[in-house]
């Protein structure tokens, strides 16, 4: 069923390594949420989806002022009909949250905290730019498990500037005792226009190696197994069970709505149809004030391209893809028509078929683009 | 009718690059209504695209203007553009033999440099009256008095009524036109002798045919004659001459003292050939006019495409470029590593950076260029003796008794304060000091004896970048030279790649073995596996670096719903693996080939 994604593109901050649409303060967020409420309705009225999982991310939604997102998910609820068992997901970070604003999450409807945490080493998070330190997290945690929230994940870093093997290992040591469902394991990606890449750039600011962010990766891997958490894609892992539904619907290329300034939707209309929304504050605005859909960009997919992409994201899931699903969804077999790539990825080692399934083995995970390289 | 001899004046312009050459031209054009000024562009001599961009003429052009006289007389003015650079130094000297005078331009600022004298001396040679003039009085920095000293002492031309003009806003370029008329002599040469025609250029015309330059020297020239090459023997009928105007305009007749071209209905400019004489057969002269010579290349280099379904393209763009180019060669050649290319021949550096460009940019080809090199002399013990131009091609070292290389005469002209880091720099390209004389208190001209093979790398960037840009340059090939020369070859994986093989001298061997090592390691990407870079000298190993396997090559990040991100990159990534060239088991980036010609 597909998902929905609305974006709060605002934090208290920007972090050094972001290079997402959000905004530091000055900004007005009631304009954008009102405006997000019209983006809602018009979008309702143009296609009548069923949505089982909402993802309210950003940016860092947690800095809307009490009430907001309440009203927007009564709004969304309004406007679209949401399947059960329903999973809403709200990005946090734990330096912007309350009480009360935990309890107005859970009231309306929000079932998943996804906690911005990176690192445990406070002197980390500052040089990152991070607003909170790791006693915020705790706080936040707290709140948010006080709240009545069991579905609760941490999103952590490796690679950051400074930052060591010991002390990446130290992160989840300490996440032990949290007993939190979900962790996303990314490494920092030195992205064009972000203060990061100025910094290194000039010199002021020293990345770890690739080799040790490697090591960091294969080391936190072997740790987050032994807290039971399994791997189920490139850089997530959970307490079986406790996927993100929505985002395995991404890697599933399956339907999605995305919402607000920057978002991307892919769609079957009837052609697969990948849609940008305007990424400026004010074209966004604009074009939402002039009662039309904020998309920028259309472009519509081809088959070819579309079996790519299902490929692309689908091998990022250790259970890989679903060859009945392919076979159904393009009528067409996935490994005759990628027999030379599979022949070239079974020899290396990389790939494996399993109860029907088409997946990356572990090296091949490791090596995920070079892998994506045969099927171009 | 035939114009008055008196009232024609035939002249080229000499000045080193950027002082202002073609945009005096375009005054001059404008000045004498040549060309109405709705359809000025700016430097119309310089039609292509990369003579506009590099500021510099390739092919010499021609274009013929009335000019009228504050004494009344119409005065009929041929000015023959000339290519400003060392490596054509010959169709330079071809040009200036087509003229009686040269108008010489020298920036107000700059003041006279290694290229200027250089040609100044080649007008000198073929006894042109020249006309100094001083260019952009406008800019700020001019300092007219220092210039007309300079070209006074250095030159030892009188310069104290050199005109002081801009030719960018037309300041006093009425001047130079008046200063053409009175002071450059007529031509000579009777109408009435036998036909002799000077080529100083030829181009090829997608219509006519290949089209000759020419000087009128004696006689006339019509449509309908058999005309005969003194140096090929070959003979044509002549089915158009004309002049330019500037565009080509047909005319009855061109004789003794005019330029005009001819059209022949010849197939390639190779059959014509600059400086060479245009005689008629059936009235033949009875000597060739003097200084033809036959243009060798001096530099080659393999071209190949990046991509190898190119290769056709690639041999089609170069028979159109030597369409036009005669002094273009190239051949058939394989590497193991570049797979099909072409072996070319340039007559110089800027010569071959200017078809390689042109090769990108004009037939947008993607190139991978091996290293240049120049032609060796070998000696074998076996008393064979032997050419190459390709390193690949070169005997074991156990049977070669010696070899030689080709050594120029440099003329380094620079301000006094660069001298020592200039020397130091010829020293390191294994120059041989000759001389250095004072041109006044702060500028010197040093001459080194230098090996080609050493110049036609880096030593011009070196040369700008020791010397802040200060430092002009020139060469003239001299002669061979024993030398002590070894190929230094490179392994990748255990595997020789070919392409990047070259030769230098012993000495040098060790240090640039090691440099190129590291250069490959940082432009070969990481493989899966561990990649050995390995210099060696006939089967010895010199120098060795490491390229790291790379572990893990994935992207962790997800962007959320935009995964035309990831798109983007993977087809990036793709991209790049097709300009890759498998070199064993490892790939190279094409980047890799040219990456070692610049090191230091």
């Amino acid at each position: 069923m597909p998902g929905l994604y609305v974006h709060i593109p605002f934090c208290l901050r920007k972090c050094r390594y972001c290079d997402f649409v959000s905004f530091a303060p000055p900004y007005e967020t009631g304009e954008y949420t009102e405006a997000l409420k019209r983006e809602i309705e018009l979008a309702a009225r143009a296609c009548h989806l069923r949505f089982d999982t909402v993802f309210i991310g950003g940016g860092t939604p947690s800095v809307l002022p009490h009430g907001a997102v309440s009203l927007l998910l009564h709004h969304i609820n309004k406007n679209f009909s949401i399947s059960s068992p329903t999973e809403i997901t709200i990005e946090c970070n734990p330096g912007t949250v309350d009480a009360e604003k935990m309890s107005e999450y859970i009231n309306s409807g929000v079932n998943r905290v996804s906690f911005g945490l990176q690192s445990s080493d406070d002197a980390l998070l500052k040089r990152a730019g991070r607003i909170h330190d790791f006693s915020d997290f705790d706080r936040a945690f707290d709140l948010a498990q006080n709240a009545g929230f069991v579905n609760i994940s941490a999103d952590i870093m490796a690679g950051l500037p400074g930052q060591t093997q010991e002390s990446y290992l130290a992160t989840l040591e300490e996440l032990k005792k949290y007993g939190l469902k979900h962790i996303s394991a990314y490494s920092l990606i030195l992205e064009p226009g972000t203060a990061l890449l100025d910094d290194v750039m000039a010199g002021r600011e020293i990345l770890p190696d690739e080799a040790e962010v490697w090591a960091m990766q294969d080391a936190g891997k072997e740790m987050l197994e032994n807290m039971g958490f399994l791997r189920y894609e490139i850089s997530n892992y959970s307490i079986p069970g406790y996927e993100c539904r929505h985002n395995v619907n991404y890697w599933k290329n399956k339907e999605y709505l995305g919402l607000g300034i920057s978002a991307h939707s892919a769609l079957r209309d009837p052609s697969w149809t990948r849609r940008e929304n305007a990424r400026s504050m004010k074209r966004y605005l604009e074009l939402i004030n002039a009662g039309t859909l904020p998309v920028v960009k259309s472009t519509v997919i081809g088959q070819e391209e579309e079996m790519f992409e299902c490929v692309m994201l689908g091998l990022r899931m250790v259970s890989g893809i679903d060859l009945s699903e392919f076979e159904q969804r393009f009528c067409q077999s996935l490994v005759c028509i990628y027999k030379s790539a599979l022949d070239k990825l079974y020899k290396k080692g990389w790939i494996q078929e399993k109860d029907g399934n088409l997946m990356l083995t572990e090296a091949g995970l490791d090596m995920q683009n070079a892998a994506l390289l045969e099927f171009m | 009718m035939a114009y008055s001899r008196e009232l024609i004046r035939n002249f080229c312009i000499i000045a080193h690059i950027d002082h202002g050459k073609s945009t005096l031209a375009d005054r001059m054009m404008e000045l004498t209504d040549t060309v109405a000024l709705r359809d000025m562009e700016d430097q119309l001599l310089d039609a292509m695209q990369i003579e506009r961009e590099r500021g510099i003429t390739i092919k010499a052009t021609a274009v013929r203007m009335f000019y009228t006289h504050s004494d009344g007389k119409r005065y009929m003015f041929n000015l023959i553009d000339t290519p400003g650079h060392v490596d054509f130094t010959y169709e330079v000297s071809r040009s200036l033999a087509a003229c009686e005078g040269a108008v010489l331009v020298v920036d107000a600022s700059q003041g006279v440099e290694a290229q200027t004298l250089a040609n100044v001396y080649l007008a000198l040679d073929n006894n042109l009256e020249i006309i100094p003039v001083i260019n952009k009085i406008d800019l700020p920095g001019a300092q007219p008095e220092r210039v007309i000293r300079e070209i006074e002492d250095i030159i030892g031309l009188p310069a104290e009524d050199a005109p002081q003009i801009s030719a960018k806003t037309g300041l006093n370029v009425e001047k130079v036109l008046e200063h053409i008329a009175d002071m450059i002599p007529p031509p000579k040469g009777s109408p009435e002798d036998p036909l002799r025609a000077l080529i100083f250029d030829c181009i090829y015309d997608n219509y006519k045919g290949a089209l000759s330059y020419v000087r009128i020297m004696e006689g006339r020239v019509r449509a309908g004659m058999r005309i005969k090459s003194m140096a090929t023997g070959n003979e044509f009928d002549v089915t158009e001459v004309g002049v330019f105007s500037p565009s080509l305009k047909p005319i009855d007749e061109l004789t003794a003292g005019e330029v005009g071209y001819i059209c022949a209905s010849i197939k390639s400019v190779a059959e014509t050939k600059v400086g060479d004489t245009i005689t008629e057969s059936s009235r033949p002269a009875k000597s060739p006019l003097p200084g033809y010579k036959h243009v060798q290349p001096m530099v080659f280099c393999g071209i190949y495409p990046a991509d190898g379904a190119d290769y056709e393209d690639l041999r089609e763009a170069l028979d159109k470029l030597k369409l036009n180019d005669a002094s273009l060669s190239f051949e058939p050649e394989t590497s193991v590593a570049l797979g099909f290319g072409f072996r070319c021949g340039f007559l110089g550096l800027l010569h071959m950076e200017i078809i390689q460009e042109r090769l990108e940019r004009e037939f947008d080809l993607d190139l991978v260029t091996t290293a240049p090199s120049v032609i060796y002399k070998i000696k074998k013990y076996s008393g064979e003796e032997l050419t190459i131009d390709n390193p690949t091609n070169l005997p074991p070292s156990a049977e070669i008794a010696y070899m030689e290389e080709p050594v120029v005469e440099a003329r380094i002209m620079t301000p006094s304060e660069f001298i020592g880091s200039i020397m130091e720099l010829c020293q390191e390209k294994r120059g041989i000091f000759k001389d250095m004389s004072y041109l006044e208190e702060t500028r010197v001209v040093i001459r080194y004896i230098m090996p080609l093979n050493e110049i036609i790398y880096d030593f011009f960037d070196q040369l700008k970048s020791r010397s802040r840009g200060y430092a002009s340059f020139d060469y003239e090939m001299k002669e061979y030279m024993r030398s002590d020369l070894v190929r230094l070859d490179f392994l990748l994986n255990g595997e020789m790649c070919d392409a990047l093989s070259t030769i230098v001298h012993r000495d040098k061997a060790y240090a640039k073995g090691r440099s190129v090592a590291e250069k490959l390691r940082e432009v070969i990407p990481r493989q899966q596996f561990e990649v050995p870079i390995q210099a060696a000298i006939g089967g010895r190993i010199i120098a060795r670096e490491t390229v790291k396997a790379v572990r893990k090559d994935v992207l962790a990040k997800c962007y959320g719903g935009d995964i035309t991100r990831k798109k983007k990159l993977l087809e990036k990534q793709k991209e790049g693996k097709k300009r890759m060239r498998q070199v064993g088991t490892v790939e190279v980036p094409s980047e890799a080939f040219m990456s070692v010609l610049r090191i230091d």
